[in-house]
């Protein structure tokens, strides 16, 4: 009995701690999300938040096209596109773009994006280039040429390791008999665009034409991509562009900017609107405010969501959604102290009565998000995602952040009506 | 603050069924949405010219060779950005010589910026997809209000989102010589369908608690919507606040494409704000009402 007097004695002090205890913890993890830390000077160097977040085509300029797939009648379209997809995101990656995206559009149409590069001719330099497979001996000499292998599949070594099979032609499988022959106990090594992908000892004179290129970090995934890769010089499905374009940095870094300025003096607005209107109240709306700034930029960087200008501009807009919640639990709480319910009572009836209508206008718009990101393309699933993000952050601070504020604001004492309500 | 109510549905919905008209007659005498590049495929050249220029000088060698339909407009901070949007998809390496020689001449600081050439595929192919999900959105928020509220609340709801969406694309169409439509109105159009619904579930909310009050339940449908949409007024009116006051700061600082989207969504936020308001409420007490009286002249 002492022991729990003791406890609830002293509600006012437990409010201060946690308050300031809340504040430090926001001020900390602003200050991280806008400067980073340990710059330059630390091992672990955390970026700002804001440069984590990778940024749409339209943001930091590049180019990108679309192509159209024809033969769409084949049997095989749907593995055949899938294999066209990879083949063109290892071309980039083995050429260093490595932040370029290839993405199936629709049923038959393929969009790549290569960020950081202006000319939209070059996009044809870079991925219509062909894989090129060689063996090489020891010293680099080229044995024989990719065009050689007639066909090339996904098999198993004999310890039952993906790797893969291939067959020569005939004119290759001479060259290839040859070529063991002379390198027998020696290494030959096949490299595409000059990358070393498998290396084996010739133990034997290998004259049928057909063989195994093996390597222990072969995975199903990686055999299966290296077969097609092999067999096409030339891409399993001809392709024409639809489209082409490019875009500016310069302009992407302007829209930016001015989204970004526009998002800090909306937020200021709103949170001087919100302090005017509702006081105290206010004061712990823009706190949730922030922090639910905070989680929606953390949680656009962790996601590797990209982020395109309606994104932002749907960002910005949730800030002033997601102060509805706010507005709903206050005027709740007004109502309710309208009525003579003392101060502690009317939060928590206030926030109960707001609570169904948050959950329901929250999930129907959540509803919405996921059948956008689930059946959308391009900037419609940018923007679902972004939209998703938002609700459910402004949801959970609306729920939690700003009922465990309006409890520690009562606990201090502050019992003066005027000051939440007016 | 106390607020008096009353069912104005009539005249709201003839003021809505106007402006849709006014944009479909307008629509039929061609006077339609001013589509952009994404929706009708073409060429669209950006040059920094240096200086402010003038559009008669690249009218000119546009039509030296041959290109008279043209949209050219200036952008960038200065006006010293020149967009030029032409309908021709293919040959303009040669248009690219041309402009820059000539130009070039007037305007020696000119540099190239940018140039896109899009089909109108891809645009076509956003709307169809655009649509297909937002149909299929709304089937499914329907069916969750139908099973928090009523079905004929998720009716409503969804009567109002169609509405506030129709709304915006006739004002699209009126404006047509200030908005153009790009992708990100797509964007925009389904910020409002999230927007819309969440204003009405609010109001609806407020009806279903009214429903069930002591003192108010006795009351006609229709009262019930006057009380709960007076209740709800002061926070739909600080939530409208909050969100124009984002949305126009943006409208206010952003650049050419962003404006392009803060004014459809600006128009969509009053048109959602007007809707759950003086719209939704009371086509969901008529359409019960009128369930009810089916109901009693069939017993």
């Amino acid at each position: 009995m002492a022991k729990k007097s003791v406890k609830t004695k002293n509600p006012r002090t437990r409010a201060i701690v946690s308050l300031v205890a809340i504040v430090i913890v926001v001020a900390v993890a602003a200050y991280l999300a806008l400067f980073g830390f340990g710059k330059g000077t630390m091992i672990h160097y955390l970026k700002p938040w804001g440069e984590a977040i990778s940024l749409g085509l339209d943001l930091r300029g590049g180019v990108y096209t679309v192509y159209q797939a024809e033969n769409t009648d084949d049997p095989e379209f749907e593995s055949k596109m899938d294999s066209t997809v990879s083949i063109l995101t290892s071309r980039l990656t083995r050429q260093g773009f490595t932040e370029a995206t290839v993405t199936r559009q629709g049923s038959d149409r393929i969009r790549v994006e290569i960020p950081n590069v202006s000319d939209p001719n070059e996009i044809l330099r870079i991925i219509g280039t062909p894989a090129q497979l060689y063996f090489v001996d020891e010293s680099g000499n080229i044995l024989m040429e990719g065009s050689m292998v007639k066909n090339a599949f996904p098999s198993q070594d004999e310890n039952g390791q993906p790797c893969v099979g291939f067959e020569l032609t005939d004119e290759g499988a001479r060259i290839f008999a040859e070529a063991t022959a002379a390198n027998l106990g020696k290494t030959i090594s096949i490299t595409l665009d000059g990358e070393t992908i498998s290396t084996a000892t010739v133990n034997t004179v290998i004259a049928g034409g057909s063989g195994q290129i093996t390597s222990s970090s072969f995975t199903a995934d990686d055999v299966k991509n290296l077969s097609t890769l092999i067999l096409s010089g030339a891409l399993p499905l001809n392709l024409t562009q639809l489209e082409v374009s490019a875009i500016s940095a310069t302009l992407g870094v302007e829209a930016l900017d001015r989204a970004v300025q526009a998002g800090i003096i909306g937020v200021i607005l709103v949170m001087l609107f919100m302090i005017l209107r509702y006081r105290l109240c206010g004061v712990v709306a823009d706190i949730a405010l922030t922090i639910y700034v905070m989680i929606v930029v953390l949680l656009l960087a962790l996601t590797g969501a990209q982020l395109t200008l309606p994104g932002v501009a749907g960002i910005i807009l949730g800030i002033g959604m997601a102060v509805d919640a706010n507005v709903v639990i206050f005027e709740r709480i007004r109502e309710e102290s309208a009525v003579g319910r003392p101060l502690s009572s009317s939060i928590r009836k206030g926030f109960s009565n707001a609570l169904s209508a948050i959950v329901d206008a929250n999930v129907t718009t959540i509803i919405a998000a996921v059948v956008l990101y689930a059946f959308g393309t391009g900037t419609v699933r940018g923007f679902a995602l972004t939209l998703g993000i938002g609700v459910v952050t402004s949801m959970f601070t609306a729920i939690f952040v700003t009922h465990k504020l309006l409890d520690l604001f009562a606990d201090l004492g502050i019992r003066n009506q005027k000051l939440y309500v007016r | 603050m106390k607020f008096e109510v009353k069912n104005r549905l009539k005249p709201c919905a003839a003021l809505s069924i106007a402006i849709m008209l006014i944009a479909l007659v307008l629509t039929l005498m061609g006077h339609g949405m001013n589509l952009g590049v994404d929706f009708t495929g073409g060429t669209i050249m950006t040059y920094n010219m240096g200086q402010t220029f003038a559009v008669s000088d690249i009218e000119a060698v546009l039509e030296q060779n041959g290109i008279t339909d043209a949209q050219i407009a200036q952008t960038g901070d200065e006006g010293t950005q020149v967009q030029i949007r032409i309908s021709d998809k293919n040959n303009t390496d040669d248009l690219r010589d041309a402009l820059e020689t000539e130009l070039s001449k007037t305007y020696p600081n000119m540099a190239y910026v940018d140039i896109s050439r899009v089909g109108a595929v891809a645009g076509r192919d956003l709307i169809n997809n655009a649509i297909k999900s937002v149909s299929f959105a709304a089937v499914l928020m329907l069916l969750y209000i139908a099973v928090r509220f009523d079905f004929y609340s998720g009716l409503a709801a969804v009567i109002g989102l169609l509405h506030d969406v129709a709304i915006m694309i006739s004002f699209v169409v009126i404006l047509s010589d200030v908005i153009r439509v790009e992708t990100t109105f797509i964007a925009a159009l389904l910020t409002i369908v999230g927007y819309s619904i969440n204003n009405t579930i609010i109001i609806f909310d407020r009806i279903r608690e009214n429903s069930h009050k002591s003192g108010v339940r006795t009351k006609s449908r229709e009262e019930i919507v006057n009380i709960s949409v007076a209740e709800s007024l002061t926070r739909t009116l600080n939530t409208t606040i909050t969100t124009l006051l984002t949305i126009v700061t943006l409208y206010v600082l952003g650049v050419d494409s962003i404006r392009q989207f803060a004014l459809p969504l600006i128009i969509g936020i009053v048109a959602g704000t007007y809707s759950a308001n003086l719209i939704n409420g009371y086509v969901w007490a008529g359409l019960m009402d009128l369930r009810t009286q089916r109901k009693q002249a069939k017993a």
